[in-house]
């Protein structure tokens, strides 16, 4: 039986999909950046496979790892097609799109994912005054305070839980406007 | 100098402003009061200077210079670097660093809200994802301006006014209007002029002061704009440096009186204190002139 180019292109599509679900966040190995909602599109056509993805934080060292990942996983994948691999920068990335099983590969490293989405930006500095403290990743207690705003990557603050007395560390909410 | 395009102003003025108080800020690695801050200047920097490279590489992209992100923060005279002075002062002491932030970010944040309506596309989307990006930095700025202002120590009480004093005349600069600012005004390029966003900085600035009872910094530097010629109106390409607005109290609110006179950060004029800034972050890109890392 004879593939239309059509379904050939879809086929690939899925394929191009499958293989970025191989490549994971460096600085949080636990976590595949398709959960992270860093894929935007997958465009295949007859002489390309493009990717566009969407930055984090526009200063996150990452992103040139991630982006020379992601066009290697591709390239393994699209056979004779040039591979075009970019960073875009619409729409705007938020903390909104990381997926369910995102948040839970965070739990499972001992990073408090961030609540959503649809919550609105809640000051992380302002003295801990008003600001829903985060879950502990490891017991799950809200007795918890931000210990700094600022942790070791942009993405990252650090908090102490007060049940468990274990310091841990949350990934940084980055809500819509 | 006048740019050939003034998009090409606007875009190193926003940018050279992150770049130039991004290094600033990194100088705070290692020597802040305490562990956290060390992060949080560490962090605060690093965005800045991603937003910085973000801005160079659009002006390359829309063919507004053949200069890479490099040449652009790195390869560039004294002379062309468009920040305002506010960004290149030394760091000082505590107070004088969370006043320069609170000013600056506080400034920084408005102008992005306003670009990020631009009827340049790439620019409002630019725009956008930096103002999410600040928002950390504005929380950054705001806790410690509450925890120095009304926290219990006097002395950082008065640390805190003495940095606003020193910083609000520079931190009027910010708005010092552009070369072809008329021109991107009128393409909605910058939707709006540098006056109307200081206008309305001033009246939120002044009301936070009010709430902390510090708007004294405010007369006085209101008294220090009185003894110098403000208002005519024209901005010369030569002569002395930038002298900012007067800034006065009226009908409730703080507002400023008068133009900028003499040629300021974005007309590529700096203090002396920008050289040894200059030197120390271009040296190893002039020691290696297109290295690459």
């Amino acid at each position: 039986m004879v593939r239309t180019e059509q379904e050939e292109r879809k086929e690939l599509e899925g394929a191009v999909w499958a293989a970025l679900e191989g490549v994971h966040d460096p600085e949080i190995p636990a976590v595949r950046i398709v959960d992270l909602g860093l894929v935007e599109r997958v465009a295949v056509s007859s002489e390309a496979v493009e990717v566009d993805l969407l930055p984090t934080f526009l200063g996150c060292p990452a992103l040139d790892v991630i982006r020379a990942e992601a066009e290697a996983a591709v390239r393994a994948v699209a056979g004779d097609r040039e591979v075009r691999v970019r960073f875009v920068h619409a729409p705007p990335w938020t903390s909104d799109r990381i997926t369910e099983r995102g948040k839970e590969a965070m739990r499972s490293y001992g990073l408090a994912p961030p609540e959503g989405p649809g919550r609105a930006f809640v000051p992380l500095a302002a003295l801990g005054r008003g600001t829903p403290p985060a879950a502990c990743p490891f017991c799950g207690s809200r007795d918890t305070v931000l210990e700094s705003a600022f942790g070791p990557t942009l993405c990252r603050s650090v908090h102490f839980c007060r049940a468990c007395r274990n310091p841990f560390e949350a990934f940084r909410p980055k809500p819509a406007a | 100098m006048a740019d050939p395009d003034a998009r090409l102003t606007l875009l190193l003025s926003l940018a050279d402003d992150e770049l130039v108080i991004g290094h600033r800020h990194s100088q705070w690695t290692g020597w802040a009061p305490y562990l956290e801050e060390d992060l949080a200047f560490s962090s605060i920097a690093q965005d800045e200077l991603a937003h910085a490279r973000l801005l160079y590489r659009l002006a390359r992209e829309a063919g507004l210079t053949d200069r890479d992100e490099d040449a652009l923060a790195l390869g560039r005279e004294p002379h062309e670097y468009r920040n305002a002075v506010l960004c290149e002062r030394p760091n000082g002491d505590w107070g004088y660093t969370i006043a320069r932030q609170y000013l600056y970010d506080t400034a920084d944040a408005l102008r992005l809200q306003a670009l990020s309506s631009s009827s340049w596309r790439e620019l409002a989307e630019a725009a956008r994802l930096m103002l999410l990006e600040e928002r950390y930095h504005v929380d950054h700025a705001r806790a410690w301006f509450d925890r120095l202002a009304n926290g219990p120590s006097l002395t950082a009480r008065g640390r805190l006014a003495q940095g606003l004093s020193a910083a609000v005349g520079d931190a009027l600069g910010l708005f010092e209007p552009l070369p072809g600012e008329e021109e991107l005004v009128a393409q909605g390029v910058l939707p709006r002029p540098n006056e109307d966003l200081l206008a309305q900085w001033l009246e939120e600035l002044g009301r936070t002061l009010e709430a902390a009872s510090l708007d004294y910094v405010l007369e006085r530097h209101a008294e220090a704009g009185e003894m110098v010629p403000t208002g005519s109106g024209e901005i010369p390409e030569a002569g002395e440096a930038l002298s900012p607005p007067g800034v006065v109290y009226r009908d409730g609110r703080w507002v400023h009186e008068g133009g900028f006179t003499g040629p300021g950060g974005r007309r590529g004029r700096h203090s002396e204190e920008f050289v040894a800034l200059w030197e120390e972050m271009t040296g190893l890109y002039r020691a290696h002139p297109g290295a690459r890392w």
